[in-house]
């Protein structure tokens, strides 16, 4: 109860530290040097009021307060202390008030790092982020208060959804926000430099980190959602290209354009006005997605809360930022004509633009996809799907001249380049789609679009294995995130094209078998825990090489609130996953068990991992240089 | 209710691995392109649950039945509604949603090829 009243009032408290800060900062524009003094310990006052009402809330929390109804919701006495604390987050209020903690904590890191720039543009940042900070306190309070009472207060609170129990979904959240929100501090900062017509190199040079930044984060929280919804969803997919998953994508999209694009900038100060659509398009997505989700429109694993009056809210919120960041790009920014806009076909300014055009298409599919069905039903109530079918039809075919312009791009020069040394570029081709189709050959696979598919990710492979070795370390971070990239389409389309399965009903004692594999079905143990009862079927495996393999995948019911999952048991190695789930038949001794065997998925979660490290040594480089 | 009763006890009654290995081939790809329209964004080759079950029978006994991949998508829209297949088709509803994303590409293209390539 003491901790709801002071987390509510930490709120109001941050929301009046917003205020004084918008106004004050407007007051004494002009007379920058008193502001310089008092704005980090403002902004420091704000992001300590956020911290203390989200610790009330997670203390709130821990003590099972169900007072609260945010706790009341969405936890229960029984859960491990682990879900407890993660249950914060875990709803619609909590994710929130991690929003807008994550906000606070970034425009506070970003006026403690930038110390070049002039101090108009950091207090101007500062007031755009305000206005984003702002909103989002309103919103809090307002719509989706974390702190509201119930009274009388029950004994007893409903308790997580167990799909939620489960430690990389504890952490997915905190990641893909700081990857989220990092995009807010390139949009307040790209808004108040076009403002201020300061859009350079040098700024271009100092934006880049944060570019990178949230990038990275994005691409893990990515990662750990799709790890999630491997094992916990008990598909076995890894990505369905479900709404909010593309609303994830998206944004991630737009910043990797934003990525190459900058580098453009960075180096030739030219293409600012596409530099400004993008940063202010990426954090544009990435509200977008909050309302997609928020505002239940989303058929979705997702929506876990959704209110119609949050979804208005946010909006029209939304309609606010797009507005005012096109009145900014319009009345203020000037595209610097002195330089030249005009690229020689082979060089590397073209190689990022061809990057850039591929990847807004890449976007534009995407989008399309999502936000498409959604209008249809609106305008003639007729209610379409789009799933993984659409996506396929409309990205694999542009992947492959994708694919070999990454290869190639980076090897050309700023201006103008040619190819010198033409003879292993063909060489490393010719054996990529000799591999590639006697790979297909001996497995019998005679699709046309994978071994070409599959020619040009090997391509990538090669060429970028090659300068790892050649070039001495010279752009590391290109070439380690580019052959992550090779590694993860490769593995995706292996994955894809081996993938086997079995699926049968087994009793106690029975054992199925095929010219692969045998599957016998030993015994069955049941466990209890804290806060779910178990029943585990323990199954012996031997594939034809007469490899034994022991797999106990469970079925679980969980008593707050009593929902019933089944957890697949999961044998990792570096060649392949086996991967086994059951479900009861109802009212019979039989078990439905589906069995697959899915090779080199362990390389799909490397070779994202590979990905944002490459943006990690770019990041650590950019520092020490300095 | 009922049919979905009469589909369970066909269900329990028969085997489900009577397809030939072509055959099953075809019912995976096809049951990946259902919705399970009582689960949340998973397919009915996804699901475990009674409806995306009997719907994976019916799948069956129309590959038995002899009815082309094409056909069988076409039976199951007239029965639950175009929302059940993930693969829009081709149609007055759906131009907009394939085609407006070649057209971005190429309207790119064109942007780029005329502003900031360097012509003889």
């Amino acid at each position: 109860m003491i901790y709801s009243l002071v987390g509510y009032y930490s709120l109001v408290l941050g929301l009046i530290v917003g205020l004084t800060l918008f106004y004050f900062s407007f007051k004494n524009f002009n007379n920058a040097t008193i502001l310089n003094s008092k704005i980090l310990s403002f902004t420091f006052l704000q992001f300590f009021f956020v911290v203390i009402s989200f610790l009330c809330l997670i203390f709130s929390f821990v003590v099972s307060d169900f007072s609260n109804e945010t706790v009341f919701n969405n936890s229960h006495t029984t859960k491990p202390l682990f879900y407890k604390i993660s249950g914060t987050w875990g709803n619609h209020e909590g994710s929130l008030l991690l929003w807008l903690l994550v906000l606070t904590f970034f425009i506070f890191i970003f006026l403690l790092k930038t110390k070049n720039q002039p101090t108009k543009y950091k207090i101007l940042t500062l007031v755009f982020q305000q206005v984003i900070i702002i909103g989002f306190f309103i919103f809090l309070i307002k719509t989706s208060n974390p702190f509201n009472y119930l009274f009388p207060i029950p004994v007893e609170g409903l308790g997580l959804n167990p799909i939620l129990q489960d430690p990389a979904l504890a952490i997915h959240p905190p990641i893909l926000y700081l990857g989220y929100v990092g995009s807010s501090i390139i949009f307040s900062s790209v808004l108040s430099a076009t403002a201020l017509k300061m859009i350079s190199i040098s700024w271009a040079t100092h934006i880049k980190k944060w570019i990178l930044t949230s990038w990275i984060f994005l691409t893990l929280g990515i990662l750990l959602g799709s790890i999630w919804a491997y094992y916990e969803l008990g598909w076995g997919g890894f990505w369905f290209w479900d709404p909010v998953e593309n609303v994830s994508l998206m944004p991630w999209l737009a910043l990797t354009t934003l990525l190459h694009c900058i580098m453009v900038l960075e180096k030739k100060n030219i293409l600012s006005s596409w530099t400004i659509i993008l940063s202010i398009a990426t954090f544009t997505l990435s509200m977008c997605g909050t309302f997609l989700v928020r505002s239940g429109i989303l058929n979705s694993v997702h929506t876990f809360a959704n209110d119609p009056e949050r979804g208005v809210f946010i909006l029209i919120f939304l309609f606010i930022l797009i507005f005012l960041s096109l009145f900014i790009f319009f009345f203020f920014h000037k595209d610097n004509e002195k330089n030249s806009n005009q690229f020689f076909w082979l060089s590397k300014e073209t190689s990022i633009l061809i990057n850039n055009w591929f990847m807004m298409y890449f976007l534009s599919v995407v989008l399309i996809g999502t936000v498409y069905p959604i209008f249809l039903d609106v305008i003639s109530s007729e209610k379409i799907s789009v799933g993984p079918p659409f996506y396929h039809k409309l990205i694999m075919p542009f992947l492959i001249p994708f694919l070999l312009m990454m290869a190639i791009g980076p090897k050309l020069k700023w201006i103008k380049s040619d190819f010198e040394n033409k003879f292993y570029l063909i060489c490393l081709l010719l054996i990529s789609i000799f591999l590639a189709y006697f790979i297909l050959k001996s497995f019998n696979q005679k699709i046309l679009i994978n071994t070409i598919l599959i020619s040009s990710a090997l391509y990538l492979f090669f060429i970028t294995i090659r300068d790892f070795f050649v070039k001495k370390y010279k752009n590391l971070s290109q070439n380690i995130s580019h052959f992550g990239f090779s590694l993860l389409i490769l593995s995706i389309l292996f994955n894809n094209l081996f993938s086997s399965e079995v699926i049968t009903n087994l009793k106690l004692g029975e054992t199925f078998e095929n010219s692969k594999v045998n599957i016998y079905f030993e015994s069955i143990d049941s466990k209890k825990s804290k806060n779910y009862d178990s029943i585990i079927a323990n199954f012996i495996i031997r594939n034809s090489n007469g490899e034994e393999d022991k797999l106990s995948p469970e079925l679980r019911i969980y008593n707050q609130p009593v929902i019933a999952t089944s957890e697949a048991d999961i044998k990792t190695s570096l060649i392949s996953d086996k991967f086994i789930v059951v479900n009861l038949v109802q009212n019979q001794d039989y078990f439905n068990v589906r069995y697959q065997v899915k090779p080199l998925m362990m390389w799909i979660w490397i070779s994202v991992i590979l990905i944002s490290f490459g943006g990690l040594i770019s990041l650590i480089k950019k520092n020490h240089e300095k | 209710m009922k049919i979905l009763k009469i589909i369970i006890i066909i269900f329990l009654i028969y085997p489900t691995n009577n397809l030939k290995a072509e055959d099953l081939e075809i019912k995976n790809k096809i049951t990946k392109n259902l919705r399970c329209l009582i689960c949340q964004g998973q397919s009915v080759y996804d699901s475990d649950s009674e409806f995306a079950n009997s719907l994976k029978i019916l799948v069956d006994k129309k590959i038995n039945e002899g009815l082309s991949e094409d056909q069988i998508y076409e039976f199951f829209k007239n029965k639950y509604g175009e929302w059940i297949l993930y693969d829009p088709g081709l149609n007055k509803n759906t131009y907009i949603l394939w085609l407006l994303p070649l057209l971005i590409f190429l309207a790119g293209g064109a942007i780029i090829y005329n502003s900031f390539i360097v012509k003889k």
